[in-house]
């Protein structure tokens, strides 16, 4: 009930012209659909959440995966470490944002700061301002916050692969390379697999951090951003249904993949 | 048995933990509730009738106030209790967060609920409520005349006045008045003029604009459109196909913004810098000019309280060729919702907010200067905009856009133009958009 007659509504919706407000409205069958088709718009909110999407989870899995392998041993500084990069993903994304917003600052910024002070303050690039640089600075927030949060699946992952495979592997005169390639990777392929699919999907699902950092500007809307503009701020709530309806066929065709990798793991 | 209950016990004892969490979550419906007598019985409206709030002494009813100003609800709790022990109608004040006040009034209103009185902002949100029905009409009622006539037009439509703009705020550059006259500069009366304040400034090391990259867009480009496009309805006329945004009125403003960044008038990165580092940096003392508005001049004020401002706007023809001097936006629309059964006391609240000794609490509290004519403005930030009440302004063209994508589009193509993008280019990109919103 929770899941299907929303799903529904908003179905229903997007075949109308309704503005949101007013009492009137008209079916105007696919239209809204048509329209997203030749909606440049939309096809560049696409474009910039594939990006977005491509390089948090690039960096997020590798930078997680390296962590793991840092921190798999249970001592008592890996298990304080490992809580202290876990830390950020239990702060609210309005937070974290409001905190990145102060670090990427021009004047004031602590980005910028540390680049003056290693005298490559010429590199710095307008994080927020620069339509080609924007979304990577939105992606380096994401993966800093999350980063901790899959380095615990992968370092779970880690923990259950058998010791004795590794003294096999020791006894026969492998390098730390041959056992990485033939023995951990293998058997870390199950949680990859569920980190690659849960950082896809979260970067779909991500608005908070992009409506507090750039609010959709300088080439950073993304298809979330894309809904609620068109829904609430541009009063076109047929058109933004049909975008959610879209959005919902992104991340329902995600979902399933993310099943079916979960299967092969089973 | 003890071991298997534990667990069970725990649960019990989240759960109960979680329900008073949402109880007191729920108790407000979300909202960030004020309610100016707490103590008085509870912090929701009796939509239903007259009944007593149960603190106010009379049997006067309860109304709610809904608006987005967080930093005026210490000021204005102490006007509730002033207008409470007068009337003995009780009123519960709500603040939602600004940036999604239009979706959860709108939401509220719309569905036949809501609070007796609310706030709109101008523009498309005015219209768009308006359009639904959801004020009561105002165009009778006595108190409209302590308002400067002429600053009250955007809360009227077809004849009739719905809603009354409270606050005034013009939307040009603050100066910083030492260091003009440090530099021996007069507010420009011309494009020359400002090209030339903006050179000294930078040949003193100083920055002549500081720009804030996520506001700044959508206030610098309204005293640079004003004399290149003088007509009020310029846009009204872009939304109906009538004229292009490729025309040269558009193409020169976006040029004389490029002109700008070229001459180096804006700080480092003006796109990257935020609102809050912007005021900040002016704050400072360093630099010329901030591309906010008046509105911004008592934040400056508590972080630099020596520092003297004025306001100025570019102007961007010859001296003899302006017509505008500035623009104005007359905004917290005060409005009656139509479905209350309470709208006596929602239009005698109103009444109480327009008093002069009220008004001149508000004013004076919260650093606004307001649309009404006998305001006792004390505060040296708010002397400093009296003299631009008389002068020659014209309201914020961008708030006259109906369409929400083609407002949008606007800030896009002034952002586009700091980021490198030719302005022919940009307006060219801008007049798709208008081409494909008309479309809709």
């Amino acid at each position: 009930m929770f899941l299907v007659a929303p799903t529904l509504a908003a179905f229903a919706m997007s075949l109308t012209d309704w503005n949101g407000s007013s009492n009137d409205f008209a079916f105007v069958g696919a239209d809204n659909y048509t329209r997203l088709a030749a909606d440049p718009i939309f096809r560049q909110a696409i474009g910039t959440n594939v990006r977005f999407s491509l390089t948090v989870l690039v960096f997020q899995t590798v930078l997680s995966l390296g962590l793991a392998l840092l921190l798999v041993r249970n001592t008592r500084t890996n298990v304080a470490l490992r809580a202290l990069y876990f830390l950020p993903t239990v702060v609210a994304a309005v937070s974290v944002g409001l905190a990145w917003i102060l670090m990427f600052d021009p004047n004031f910024g602590a980005l910028n700061g540390a680049l003056d002070a290693l005298g490559l303050g010429d590199l710095a690039p307008s994080w927020l301002g620069d339509t080609s640089v924007a979304v990577y600075s939105l992606a380096l927030v994401q993966f800093w916050q999350h980063t901790g949060q899959v380095m615990i699946i992968f370092i779970a992952g880690l923990q259950a692969i058998p010791r004795d495979l590794y003294e096999a592997a020791a006894i026969d005169g492998a390098t730390k390379g041959q056992t990485f390639r033939s023995i951990t990777w293998p058997l870390l392929a199950p949680a990859a697999a569920i980190v690659v699919a849960y950082t896809t999907i979260q970067t779909f699902k991500a608005f908070d951090l992009v409506i507090t950092l750039t609010d959709g500007a300088f080439n950073t809307e993304i298809i979330s951003t894309w809904i609620y503009h068109t829904a609430f701020q541009y009063f076109q709530f047929g058109y933004g249904a049909a975008g959610s309806v879209v959005f919902l066929i992104i991340l329902g065709a995600l979902t399933s993949l993310q099943f079916r990798i979960l299967r092969v793991d089973q | 048995m003890h071991v298997s209950r534990a667990p069970h016990l725990r649960v019990v004892a989240l759960l109960s933990v979680l329900a008073v969490l949402l109880a007191a979550c729920g108790g407000d419906s979300g909202l960030d509730s004020s309610a100016s007598d707490a103590a008085a019985g509870g912090g929701e409206s009796e939509s239903g009738g007259d009944a007593a709030g149960g603190g106010g002494g009379e049997s006067g009813g309860t109304i709610e106030f809904v608006h987005w100003r967080g930093e005026d609800v210490e000021v204005l709790e102490g006007i509730i209790a002033q207008f409470e022990e007068e009337t003995g109608i009780e009123v519960n004040q709500n603040v939602l967060p600004s940036d999604s006040y239009n979706q959860q009034v709108q939401a509220s209103l719309v569905g036949g609920e809501g609070a007796d009185v609310f706030t709109s902002f101008p523009g498309s949100q005015f219209f768009t409520l308006a359009e639904s029905g959801v004020f009561a009409d105002l165009t009778d009622v006595e108190f409209a005349d302590r308002f400067v006539p002429e600053l009250i037009e955007q809360g009227a439509q077809d004849g009739r006045q719905l809603a009354f703009p409270y606050q005034l705020v013009f939307n040009i550059p603050v100066y910083n008045v030492a260091l003009f006259e440090q530099y021996g500069l007069e507010p420009p009366a011309d494009w020359e003029g400002f090209l030339n304040v903006c050179r000294t400034l930078r040949e003193n090391g100083v920055d002549p604009i500081v720009f804030a990259g996520n506001v700044s867009p959508s206030q610098f480009i309204n005293p640079m459109l004003m004399n290149n496009a003088p007509e009020e309805d310029i846009f009204e006329q872009v939304e109906a196909g009538e004229r292009q945004v490729t025309e040269d009125w558009f193409v020169t403003t976006l040029s004389q913004i490029a002109e700008l960044q070229a001459n180096e008038c804006f700080q480092q990165d003006p796109l990257g810098t935020r609102q809050e580092g912007a005021i900040a940096l002016f704050a400072q003392g360093n630099a010329g000019m901030l591309a906010l508005g008046s509105y911004a001049m008592a934040t400056v004020a508590q972080q630099n309280p020596d520092l003297e401002m004025g306001l100025l706007a570019p102007i961007t023809v010859s001296a003899d060729e302006a017509e505008w001097e500035g623009i104005n936006t007359t905004t917290f629309l005060l409005g009656v919702n139509a479905n209350s059964d309470q709208q006596e006391q929602a239009t005698q609240f109103l009444e109480f907010l327009t008093r002069p000794e009220v008004a001149s609490e508000y004013a004076n509290g919260t650093g606004q200067l307001l649309t009404l004519e006998e305001v006792d403005y004390q505060t040296p930030a708010l002397q400093a905009q009296t003299e631009w009440i008389d002068r020659t302004t014209r309201f914020q063209p961008r708030f006259l856009i109906r369409n929400g994508e083609i407002a949008e589009g606007l800030l896009t193509s002034v952002e586009q133009v700091l980021g490198g993008t030719p302005p022919e280019e940009a307006a060219a990109t801008y007049q798709a958009l208008i081409d494909r919103a008309r479309g809709a």
